[in-house]
């Protein structure tokens, strides 16, 4: 029996979709089978994030309907040998599904897949319910910001209500912004929220090169946030995550005092 | 260093003021009482100690602070001298 993990943060446009999918591609390649579902009913995004907006036959609202099996609903990610997508439908609203129905739906994928990672819609009404109805557990994603973590806040209550363990991403984290004092950083963030962390995305303009071609991140390999989201993925696996590579001049940096210890 | 002397002119890191303002916005989330609500329960409070002890209402301060993921709601207030 697999797991289902929402990743949710109440605000929107902090991440949570470039996170499912980067999170799903990098279980997939540590040879885990994964499934992304779209529970962004109407607003469906996850499809282009992934590059697979071309090969949408049917969604997930007609596989809760039963106008299709829920496997034919699958796109499969030729990239990988293990990762595929279920795409929300984008003319249906929220209403279009119960809690019930995911909860069936996410139990079922659980059957065949070792990750089913769901794409929680912005919001903390029905869309959000029925994101959260069939999770075992949760990620949370929080930009290092003011309205962010309010928001955050809100939904780590409501998840704690509905008896879903949440974990925390931060994401998009400048390290220059922290030192001078301009941006909170991910200990104030774990000090306000007190959940468990993940890790910690620093804010990367390779995120929005490889988006702009559908292509997740850590396909692409090499760039900060990519290996963040590795990590991130080991960690959510259960494997042993390396200490973060510290170069020497780093090092000799941090023994002279003259760069921020990390935060 | 330059944040050292930054600060030293202005006192507080934007980084200092976005997490005063967390503590106290998160205070009033988790306890859902809007501002309205907060002031009524101030009163009746006030009217409350004012049975038993000399108070001047009016000065009675009420506040939610929040610490990780408790919240505690603080009321202070000054007991005036008794007349004899």
């Amino acid at each position: 029996m697999g797991r289902a993990i929402v990743i949710t943060s109440g605000k929107g446009g902090v991440g949570k979709t470039t996170t499912t999918a980067n999170l799903g591609t990098a279980l997939a390649q540590l040879g885990h089978s994964v499934v992304l579902v779209d529970a962004d009913i109407g607003l469906r995004n996850l499809d282009v994030v992934m590059g697979l907006e071309n090969r949408i036959v049917y969604h997930v609202v007609d596989a809760i309907r039963g106008k299709c099996s829920i496997q034919k609903a699958l796109i499969k990610d030729r990239r990988m040998d293990n990762l595929w997508l279920l795409p929300a439908s984008q003319t249906d609203d929220k209403d279009a599904v119960t809690p019930d129905d995911m909860r069936s739906l996410i139990f079922e994928l659980k059957a065949t897949h070792d990750f089913v990672l769901i794409d929680c819609p912005a919001g903390i009404e029905q869309g959000f319910k029925n994101a959260i109805a069939g999770a075992d557990e949760a990620v949370v994603v929080a930009t290092p910001e003011v309205s962010s973590i309010r928001d955050a806040d809100r939904v780590v209550g409501l998840l704690a209500a509905a008896d879903v363990p949440a974990r925390l991403i931060v994401n998009r984290i400048s390290a220059n912004l922290v030192r001078r004092g301009d941006m909170l950083s991910q200990s104030d963030v774990i000090e306000i929220l007190a959940l468990e962390m993940l890790g910690a995305i620093p804010l990367d303009d390779q995120v929005i090169a490889t988006t702009n071609k559908g292509v997740p991140a850590v396909l692409e390999g090499k760039s900060v946030a990519a290996k963040e989201f590795i990590r991130i993925a080991k960690r959510l696996a259960g494997h042993e995550v390396e200490p973060e590579a510290v170069g020497f001049f780093t090092r000799l940096g941090r023994a002279l005092g003259l760069s921020a210890t990390p935060a | 260093m330059w944040t050292g002397i930054k600060n030293l002119f202005s006192g507080k890191s934007s980084r200092d003021v976005a997490k005063g303002r967390l503590h106290l916005v998160l205070a009033h989330d988790r306890s859902g009482l809007e501002g309205g609500r907060l002031q009524e329960m101030r009163a009746e409070i006030a009217a409350v100690i004012a049975k038993y002890v000399p108070i001047d209402a009016e000065a009675v301060e009420i506040q939610i602070e929040t610490r990780s993921r408790s919240t505690q709601l603080t009321v202070s207030s000054s007991i005036q001298p008794r007349n004899v």
